[in-house]
């Protein structure tokens, strides 16, 4: 087991490495067309082949990799953020607080997430710029992504508000934001780093799948999801096997992410 | 217990209501909300233009739109479908048989599924089949439904079966891990030294500890599944609920898609809420 996660780190170290050189490995750049070889096979000068409007397909990958797996952490950052808030209210204040606050996290917890950001994507403008698509998709991922982890720091704070040193810093007069800072903060960051990594691979799967629907980062911007969204014309026209790699790629970075996180508290 | 089921009701009724508020609300603030592309149409008169600018404006007021949709729906009337033109009951009558059939089929699929594999790497205790469920259940939660929706469109396989493989995963490795813990257990370890064959204490003594915890995992496993049947409908052309919520997203249809998320959340939260009845009752009983 031990070895599967040093294999899964060195993968996904490798996989940011060559996201991160997407420059220096393709220096031709995501957008630059080769018209004279539009939808090319594999060749030495384009190793993934070229795609419908003859752009290197290697270097689309390498910067929709870019993309997904440097975005989706920061995704993950807001809806930790927002789940710390949220669950870190619910716990300390209890009583009505805590009430309404578990309504709201059910209630985004009833509505199907996918089925909610769909909902959410679809409502915004679908005519924006690359950058701002990009933007919008991970924001929108990290604002409707934190009800899951709101209801685990929920547990996590109302069982340290009961542990006997929660009691004893209030009995010594610590309270409100002196009790969260020195006391809740530091015990509770195990809980949410946990919940950090739970979100990173959700979050690259649903860019995918918005992605892959039309929904997520627009055009000439690659990612992860947009990749896989040609693939529809793809699959139903001619599939060659190459053009499955971004595929390959997303299945093996999650569950590199999977491996990682592979441990007995973290599933149950 | 009549005192937990009733407040569980009313919190049911109390996310109901958020629920189609937050539909309409996430809809009313989109931009080009009031814009309806039959304005565009040439062979409409201008009476008729009108009469869609003003069907328009009278939804505008999220506030009064909620209030007239409830006061409707009380009565039985759904509303019509501004897309599709059709009353949204007639929609729903034709679509959720459908939709709920996908969704039964995919959760006893996977129930079928991981189940079977969880007891069988745990009675065997092959390290072999377990890489292998593990590798299947890892390669599955990787993969997008869209995208997996996409090769059964390709591969001509049923839809159901591409929900019951993205679902099967969390149920395989929750159950694994349960019956991991159980196997664990003083009275189960003290059983098979004494002899107890690996079925019988897998019947009689793992089973019964974990069937709790398991049914809490069966509103989370079809509350995860109508979540995926949602892209695999769209994708594969399936005329369900998830194809015509995909519908009403993209052609901003505020009256389908409240009765939508409506139904979406009722589904998944009397589910979740059942399944959570059960358990505290059988965890009741057996103190």
């Amino acid at each position: 087991m031990k070895t599967a996660r040093i294999m899964a780190a060195i993968v996904l170290v490798l996989a940011g490495a060559a996201a991160l050189g997407a420059h220096y490995l393709a220096p031709a750049g995501y957008e630059q067309q080769f018209r004279m070889s539009p939808d090319a096979p594999p060749s030495t000068q384009h190793l993934l082949g070229t795609d419908d409007l003859g752009r290197d397909r290697m270097a689309r990958l390498l910067y929709g990799t870019r993309v997904s797996l440097f975005l989706a952490p920061i995704a993950a950052g807001i809806a930790t953020i927002l789940a710390a808030f949220f669950g870190g209210m619910a716990g300390y204040f209890g009583g009505w607080v805590e009430r309404c606050a578990l309504l709201f996290v059910d209630l985004f917890l009833s509505i199907p997430w996918l089925f909610l950001l769909i909902t959410v994507r679809a409502v915004l403008p679908l005519n924006i710029s690359p950058q701002n698509s990009v933007i919008i998709t991970f924001l929108l991922l990290g604002f409707l992504g934190w009800a899951a982890s709101a209801r685990v720091i929920c547990a996590g704070t109302k069982e340290l508000m009961k542990s006997e040193f929660v009691w004893l810093a209030r009995a010594s007069g610590f309270s409100g934001f002196k009790l969260i800072r020195l006391h809740l903060m530091p015990n509770l960051r195990g809980t949410l780093l946990a919940q950090f990594w739970i979100s990173v691979p959700v979050f690259i799967i649903t860019e995918a799948n918005l992605g892959a629907l039309g929904l997520g980062v627009t055009e000439p911007l690659p990612s992860l999801g947009s990749l896989l969204g040609e693939l529809q014309s793809v699959i139903v026209l001619r599939p060659h096997p190459w053009q499955f790699l971004p595929l390959v790629i997303l299945i093996v970075v999650v569950s590199c992410f999977q491996t990682l996180l592979n441990s007995s508290e973290v599933r149950t | 217990m009549w005192r937990t089921l009733g407040l569980a009701l009313l919190r049911l009724a109390g996310i109901m209501l958020l629920a189609g508020l937050l539909g309409g609300t996430l809809i009313r603030v989109a931009p080009g909300f009031a814009a309806d592309e039959r304005q565009l149409d040439s062979n409409l008169s201008s009476q008729s233009i009108q009469a869609v600018r003003q069907a328009r404006l009278s939804d505008s007021n999220i506030p009064r739109f909620y209030a007239g949709y409830l006061a409707s729906l009380v009565r039985g009337d759904l509303g019509t479908s501004q897309m599709l033109n059709q009353p949204i009951r007639d929609l729903l009558r034709e679509r959720l048989p459908i939709t709920l059939r996908n969704l039964a089929l995919a959760v006893l699929l996977a129930w079928v599924m991981g189940l079977a594999l969880a007891a069988a790497t745990q009675l065997t205790g092959s390290r072999l089949l377990t890489s292998t469920a593990e590798g299947l259940s890892g390669t599955f939660i990787s993969t997008p439904a869209a995208v997996l929706a996409l090769v059964f469109v390709l591969l001509r396989l049923p839809p159901e079966l591409a929900a019951a493989l993205l679902v099967f995963p969390k149920i395989y490795r929750y159950c694994h891990n349960l019956l991991r813990q159980g196997y664990d257990r003083p009275h189960v370890l003290t059983a098979l030294a004494k002899g107890a064959g690996r079925w019988r204490v897998l019947v009689w003594h793992v089973a019964p500890v974990s069937l709790p915890q398991m049914l809490a995992l069966l509103g989370v496993s079809i509350s995860l599944a109508i979540g995926v049947l949602l892209p695999i409908e769209a994708i594969c052309d399936v005329s369900g609920i998830g194809q015509l919520a995909w519908q009403a997203a993209t052609g901003r249809d505020l009256p389908l898609l409240v009765n939508l998320t409506l139904v979406v959340t009722f589904l998944t939260a009397s589910a979740t809420m059942f399944s959570d009845l059960a358990r505290k009752t059988m965890t009741r009983s057996e103190v």
